[in-house]
């Protein structure tokens, strides 16, 4: 009996299966919608709460800054993690990222946040960078000049005597501008963040 | 274009292979470089093969944030990889030190410091399509009548 090697071939050397050897692609890869990706703007207006900074765990990953239509955040790629703390921070719904919006609605939960800012006036030398640079003082006294000087006493940080003091702990925003900018480390925002859970009557 | 110059370019495009260094990451960017290796991505399909020999490579991938322990080490492993080749730099990390460029950390990003770096894919880590996209967008920039150009 001869050996049934034609059949065997035309078995194996399909053209569906050689084309699929040579030729086949996975399924062209998209990113899902809800991938959590670098937060996006929704297009609603930013108050300057500062939260989104507060909450951020990446150090240069999140700015506030001023546009011609008022104040917009802006995330720095190569900086961001994309936890998506920023979005869930904000007040006002002003940053999106993957489902972290209609989670948070449909599940009720906040982010609940506490910071307390302290200033070691051991090591403090009174350069007055964090109260040029905090984003309060700069909406309160725009003309505050090197080393703090600034011609009124309503300000978050002011430096007195060679030392800075917090004037109005109840304005900070706990961005953490302030501790970015000290060349001592004197100055610390100590932040706690919580997922909280609402009850549905609350809401 | 020389008939040389037009093979050299078809077979470069279906040949990318990459090698990868891994300079003091978290590792999260080592697992997202080697899923790209999983059946999902599965980048072979695309042309690229990893080798983890720099004398072989055309494209390294260079994760994590720069620790000491590299200093030499990196240009000499960058001096090994024949021409025509590029960096690129995978994930935060070697871009801006991601969570690890604090005061008094040891690391000393940006890893461009340090090497040539060609492309950059942020992200803590990002994900295997981003790195897909890189490898696949910056390999003609590259490698394409790379001989033409250096001329
Ligand atoms: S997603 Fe996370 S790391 Fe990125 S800006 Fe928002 S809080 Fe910062
Ligand atoms: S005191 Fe510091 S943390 Fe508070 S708002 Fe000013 S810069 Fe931000
Ligand atoms: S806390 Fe830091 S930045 Fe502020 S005045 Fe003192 S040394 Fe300067
Ligand atoms: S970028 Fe993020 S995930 Fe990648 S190595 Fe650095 S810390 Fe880890």
């Amino acid at each position: 009996m001869p050996l049934p090697i034609f059949p065997y071939l035309c078995e194996i050397v399909r053209l569906e299966w050689v084309r699929k050897f040579f030729f086949v692609k996975t399924a062209p890869l998209v990113t899902p919608s809800h991938s959590r990706g670098f937060p996006e703007l929704t297009g609603k207006t930013c108050t300057h709460a500062l939260f989104c900074m507060m909450a951020c765990p990446a150090p240069g990953a999140i700015d506030v800054i001023k546009t011609t239509e008022g104040w917009e955040p802006r995330i720095h790629k190569g900086h961001c993690i994309r936890c998506g703390l920023c979005v869930e921070a904000c007040p006002n719904g002003v940053l999106t990222s993957g489902r972290i919006l209609e989670s948070m609605f449909y599940d009720h939960t906040r982010l609940s946040f506490s910071f307390r800012i302290d200033v070691d006036t051991n090591l403090c030398m009174g350069c007055g960078n964090c109260a040029v640079a905090c984003p309060v003082n700069k909406v309160i006294d725009a003309q505050m000049a090197y080393g703090g000087r600034a011609s009124t006493d309503q300000l978050l940080l002011k430096v007195s005597e060679g030392k800075c003091h917090v004037l109005y702990p109840e304005l900070c925003t706990g961005c953490k501008t302030c501790e970015n900018h000290c060349p001592n480390e004197a100055i610390r925002v100590s932040r706690l963040l919580e997922a909280v859970h609402i009850e549905e009557e609350e809401i | 274009m020389s008939l040389l110059q037009s093979v050299k370019n078809l077979v470069r495009s279906h040949s990318i292979h990459v090698a990868y260094v891994d300079v003091g990451s978290c590792n999260g960017c080592d697992i997202e470089v080697l899923a790209c290796l999983s059946p999902r991505y599965d980048i072979e399909q695309y042309g690229i093969y990893v080798h983890n020999n720099p004398r072989e490579a055309d494209i390294l991938l260079v994760i994590g944030a720069y620790t000491p322990g590299w200093e030499e080490k990196l240009h000499t492993l960058w001096e090994k990889i024949p021409d025509p080749k590029a960096a690129i730099a995978i994930g935060n990390c070697p871009i801006s030190g991601c969570l690890f460029n604090r005061p008094h950390s040891l690391v000393d990003p940006p890893v461009s410091k340090h090497i040539p770096i060609a492309a950059e894919v942020p992200g803590c880590p990002p994900r295997p399509t981003e790195i897909l996209s890189a490898v696949l967008s910056l390999a003609p920039l590259v490698f394409k009548d790379y001989e033409v150009a250096k001329r």
